[in-house]
C-alpha cells in the first residue's frame, strides 16, 4: 500500500477519497450481487444472493462458531510454532557462516517446491487429526519467515558492524544492539506471509482430513450443494485470516517504533 | 612480521583455503549438505528397519520412480499444462490490470485497496467454490489457480510501473512521445524486474492452485496421484510422485526466471 | 620542545599491506609506510582515492592486520582495536531506531560503564556542536551535517587519547563541510587529543592539521611531510592567506607529480590551461 503515500494524501485532503473509493467500491459490488441474483433468477445453488448468506451465518450461528474455534486454534498455534523456529533457525544460522551457507541454499530451494503437496505425507505420518493440520501449516509457515529473517539478520550495513569493532564490541553485543533491531523489520514481513501461510494450511489440511473446522464446513457445504453455507465458511475464513493479519501488523507497527529502520532501509544507513 | 587480529564480526569462523575451492564453496557445501543428509537417510532407513510406511529409504524411492515413471510423466502432463495455462491467464490479466490502475488514478485508488485486502485473504478457501461453478474437469483447477496468482501479478507490475524514475519519464516527455511510447520505452523496462518477480511468485502459486484443485476435485494429475497413493500408505510411491512434483515446480520456476535472464539481456540491467 | 625522551603516541615502521598475498591476484595497497606521531599532533593524510590512504588508518587502528611491520600506539604494539582509540568513518553510521542522545551514548553501552556517569557529557557535547534542542530527535529527522555531529559526540563521549577520522565530511555539501571543519577547529582547541585525519581536500588537510602527510598511489607511500606553520586558534579565514595558498599549491604539483593523469592533458591541448611550471 506504500505507494498510494497515505500520509501525503492525508496532507492533501485526499485521505476520505482513499478510504471511501474502495470501500465503497465494495459495497457496490455487493449490492449489484444482490441485485443480479434477484433480477436474472440466478439459482442459489450456483450464486445464491448476499441476503442468504447472511440468513445462514445468523441461522448457523452456534455451529459455525463451534467450527471456526478449531481453524482459529490450529492457525495460531501453527503461526507461533513456525516464527519460534523460523526466527531461531535465521538467529543460529547468523553466528556460523559454515552451517548458513549449507542449509540457506536448501531451504531456498524448498520455497520453490509446492510445500503444499506433502501434506498427504504428513498424512501417512501423523493420521488425520489437529496434530497434522498444524504440522503442514508450520512446514508452509516456516520457510518464509527463516528466508525473511535471514535476509533481515544479515543486513546490517558492514559500516555498522565496523563501527562496533572499533568499540571492542563483542559478537553478541553486536548482534543484540545492532543486528537483530536491524532486522526486525525483516522478520515481520516474513511473519505476515507465515500467517497467511499458515491459515493455507490449516484450511488445506481440512479439506482433505474433513474432520472439523471450516475447512470442512466447506467441503460438506460444497458436497451438499449448499452454497449459501460455503460463502458464509468462506466470510468467517475471511475475517479470521484479516484479523491475524491483523495483529500482526499491530504488532509490527509497536515494534517499529522502537527498532529498525525503514525496508527497505532509507534511513541513515 | 605480521601482527594478527581475530576475524572480523561480519564474516565469523570462516577459515582460509586455497582460493578456488573458495569460490566453488557457495555451490558444493550446500550440495555437499544434501547428499549426506540422503546418505545419513537411507543409512538410517535399512539400519533401523524403518517400516516402508513410515520412511522408506532413498533407495527404495528411486526405484520406485523408476518403475512408475511413465505412469508420473503421464501424471505430471495435465498438471503441467493446467499450471501454465492458469500461470498465463494470470500474467496477462494481471499486467493488464496494472497497467490500467497505473493510468488512471481513480481505478488505482478504487481497486488497489482490494486488491491488496484479497491478497491477505485466505483465497484458497475458495477453491471449493470454482468446483461447484466450473465443475469437476480442468477448467475449475485453471480459473482456480489463475485467480489465486492473478493477485502478486498485478500488486508486483502495478507497484513496478509506479516506481518508475520520474526524472526518465519527464525527459520522454519533453522530447513531446507520446504516452504509448513513454510507456514502452520507460515505464515498461524499469518495471520488468518487479513484473518478474511477480511472476516467480505467480508460477509457484499457479502450482500450489493445480496442486490444491487436484487434492480436491481431480481424477487425475500428480495431485490426485499423490493423495491416492498417501490414502493406499503407499509411501514410496508418494515420495517418487513428490520429486517429480518438485522437479516440474523448479523447472517451471526455472523456465521463468530463464525468461527473465533473455528479457534482461535486452532491456540491460539495473 | 620537552627535553625528556617521552615516546612518541604512534610509531609506524615499514607497514606494508598486501590483499590476497602469495595468489595471482595480489595487491599492495600500502607500500612501506613509516612515520611517527607525538602527543597531541593533528596529522592529516593526504591523497588521491585508491591511494591506500583509508587501509592505513584502519591498520592504525587495529581494524586491519599489518602484512609486515609494525604500529606501536602508546607504547602496546596494535592487535586489535582499543577503546582509547576512537574511529570515525565517512558514515555517520547512526542507529536509525535510537535518538541522537542515544547514539552518542552507544559506545557507553557497549563498553558497558554507567550511562549516567556520561549523560551529562552526552548533553554537553550535543550542546557544544550546536545540536541543542535536537538530543530527542532520530536520525531521520536529522540533515547530513547534523548527524555528522552526533557522530563526532559520539567519538568523544569515552573520551578517546587518539582520534582516527577518515574522510568524515566528504559526503556533505561545501557549506556543510566548511561548517563542520570550523567545528572542528574550535573542538581541537579544547580537547588536545593526538589525531590522525584522512581526506582527499587539500585546502582541509592544511587548514585543520599541524602537519600534512602526502600520499600517493603506486607504489601507495608517503611522499611527503610537510609541517603547517599556522598558528592555532585557526579559523575558516585563513583559507584566504597567501601563505596557506602557497602551500596547497605545493601540496597540489606533489600530489599531481606522483598521479596518472591522461597524456593528452599534459601536452597543454586547447581544453585546459595550466600555469608554466616555474
Amino acid at each position: 500500500m506504500a505507494f498510494l503515500n497515505t500520509s501525503e494524501a492525508a496532507a492533501n485532503g485526499r485521505l476520505l477519497r482513499l478510504v471511501i473509493l474502495p470501500v465503497g467500491f465494495a459495497l457496490a459490488t455487493i449490492a449489484l450481487w444482490q441485485i443480479l441474483c434477484q433480477a436474472l433468477h440466478i439459482p442459489p445453488v450456483l450464486l445464491p444472493p448476499p441476503s442468504d448468506v447472511w440468513t445462514v451465518l445468523r441461522g448457523n450461528y452456534a455451529i459455525l462458531f463451534d467450527e471456526t474455534l478449531p481453524t482459529l486454534n490450529e492457525s495460531i498455534a501453527s503461526f507461533i510454532v513456525a516464527s519460534v523456529l523460523g526466527v531461531g533457525l535465521a538467529i543460529a544460522l547468523t553466528f556460523s557462516a559454515w552451517v548458513r551457507e549449507a542449509l540457506y541454499p536448501n531451504i531456498i530451494m524448498f520455497q520453490l517446491i509446492p510445500k503444499i503437496a506433502l501434506a498427504p505425507l504428513f498424512i501417512v505420518w501423523l493420521g488425520v487429526g489437529e496434530t497434522t493440520s498444524i504440522v503442514v501449516a508450520v512446514f508452509i509457515a516456516f520457510f518464509p519467515i527463516v528466508v525473511s529473517s535471514v535476509t533481515g539478520l544479515v543486513s546490517a550495513k558492514p559500516e555498522v558492524l565496523r563501527l562496533c569493532q572499533s568499540l571492542t564490541a563483542s559478537e553478541w553485543q553486536a548482534f543484540r544492539m545492532v543486528r537483530f533491531p536491524y532486522a526486525v523489520p525483516y522478520i515481520f514481513a516474513g511473519m505476515k506471509v507465515g500467517v497467511t501461510m499458515a491459515m493455507i494450511g490449516v484450511v488445506v489440511g481440512e479439506f482433505i482430513t474433513a474432520q472439523h473446522g471450516l475447512g470442512y464446513i466447506i467441503m460438506f457445504a460444497a458436497g451438499a450443494s449448499e452454497t449459501a453455507t460455503v460463502l458464509a465458511a468462506i466470510v468467517l475464513l475471511c475475517v479470521i485470516g484479516l484479523g491475524l493479519y491483523g495483529i500482526v501488523g499491530l504488532a509490527e507497527w509497536l515494534a517499529l517504533r522502537s527498532y529498525g529502520g525503514a525496508m527497505p532501509i532509507s534511513g541513515v544507513i | 612480521m605480521s601482527v594478527g587480529i581475530p576475524a572480523a564480526a561480519a564474516s565469523r569462523g570462516v577459515p582460509a583455503i586455497g582460493s578456488s575451492l573458495r569460490r566453488a564453496r557457495p555451490v558444493a557445501l550446500p550440495i555437499a549438505t544434501a547428499a549426506a543428509t540422503l546418505l545419513l537417510w537411507q543409512f538410517t532407513a535399512v539400519r533401523l528397519q524403518i517400516s516402508a510406511v513410515i520412511l522408506p529409504a532413498p533407495v527404495e524411492i528411486a526405484h520406485e520412480l523408476w518403475r512408475a515413471l511413465p505412469v508420473l510423466i503421464s501424471q505430471a502432463g495435465p498438471t503441467a499444462l493446467d499450471t501454465l495455462l492458469a500461470f498465463a491467464v494470470a500474467a496477462i490479466l494481471g499486467v493488464g490490470l496494472a497497467v490500467i490502475i497505473t493510468y488512471s488514478p481513480l481505478l488505482r485508488d478504487t481497486l488497489y485497496p482490494n486488491l491488496v485486502f484479497f491478497q491477505l485473504v485466505p483465497k484458497v478457501a475458495l477453491a471449493p467454490l470454482f468446483v461447484i461453478w466450473l465443475g469437476f474437469g480442468s477448467t475449475s483447477r485453471v480459473a482456480f489457480a489463475a485467480f489465486i496468482s492473478f493477485f502478486p501479478v498485478v500488486i508486483a507490475a502495478a507497484v513496478g510501473f509506479a516506481r518508475t524514475d520520474p526524472a526518465a519519464l519527464q525527459l520522454c516527455r519533453s522530447l513531446t512521445a507520446s504516452e504509448w511510447r513513454c510507456f514502452m520505452l520507460v515505464r515498461f523496462p524499469f518495471a520488468l524486474p518487479a513484473i518478474f518477480s511477480g511472476f516467480k511468485v505467480a508460477m509457484t502459486m499457479a502450482v500450489v492452485g493445480v496442486i490444491i484443485g487436484e487434492f480436491i476435485s481431480s481424477q487425475a494429475g500428480l495431485g490426485h496421484y499423490i493423495l491416492n497413493a498417501g490414502s493406499r500408505l503407499n509411501t514410496a510411491d508418494v515420495f517418487a510422485a513428490l520429486g517429480v512434483l518438485c522437479a516440474l515446480g523448479v523447472g517451471l520456476y526455472g523456465a521463468v526466471a530463464l525468461a527473465e535472464l533473455c528479457i534482461r539481456r535486452v532491456y540491460g540491467r539495473h | 620542545m620537552s627535553i625528556a625522551k617521552v615516546r612518541p603516541c604512534l610509531e609506524a615502521s615499514g607497514v606494508r599491506k598486501v590483499y590476497g598475498a602469495g595468489t595471482a591476484a595480489a595487491v599492495e595497497a600500502v607500500s612501506t609506510v613509516s612515520f611517527t606521531v607525538p602527543h597531541g599532533q593533528f596529522v592529516a593524510i593526504l591523497g588521491p582515492s585508491g591511494c591506500g590512504k583509508s587501509t592505513l588508518l584502519m591498520m592504525v587502528g587495529g581494524l586491519e592486520t599489518v602484512s609486515s611491520g609494525s604500529i606501536i600506539v602508546n607504547g602496546e604494539a596494535m592487535t586489535g582495536p582499543r577503546t582509547s582509540i576512537g574511529i570515525m568513518f565517512q558514515d555517520p553510521t547512526l542507529l536509525p531506531w535510537k535518538s541522537a542522545l542515544d547514539n552518542v551514548l552507544f559506545p557507553v553501552r557497549v563498553l558497558k560503564r554507567s550511562m549516567d556517569d556520561y549523560r551529562q557529557t552526552a548533553y554537553g557535547l550535543l550542546q557544544q556542536v550546536g545540536l541543542d534542542g535536537f538530543e530527542h530527535k532520530r536520525p531521520h529527522e536529522l540533515s547530513g551535517g547534523m548527524r555528522q555531529r552526533v557522530a563526532i559526540c559520539r567519538t568523544l563521549v569515552y573520551d578517546p587519547e587518539v582520534l582516527l577520522m577518515d574522510e568524515p565530511f566528504s559526503a556533505l555539501d561545501a557549506i556543510s563541510r566548511d561548517e563542520m571543519n570550523e567545528l572542528l577547529l574550535d573542538l581541537w582547541q579544547q580537547f588536545t587529543k593526538t589525531a590522525l585525519f584522512v581526506t582527499h581536500s587539500i585546502r582541509e588537510a592544511v587548514l585543520l592539521a599541524d602537519r600534512v602527510l602526502v600520499m600517493t598511489k603506486r607504489p601507495a607511500t608517503i611522499v611527503e611531510d610537510l609541517a603547517i606553520p599556522f598558528a592555532r586558534p585557526r579559523s575558516i579565514a585563513l583559507g584566504e592567506n597567501r601563505k596557506f595558498n602557497e602551500i596547497c599549491r605545493h601540496l597540489r604539483e606533489r600530489i599531481e607529480a606522483g598521479h596518472d593523469r591522461p597524456q593528452a592533458l599534459r601536452r597543454g591541448t586547447a581544453i585546459r590551461r595550466r600555469e608554466p611550471a616555474t
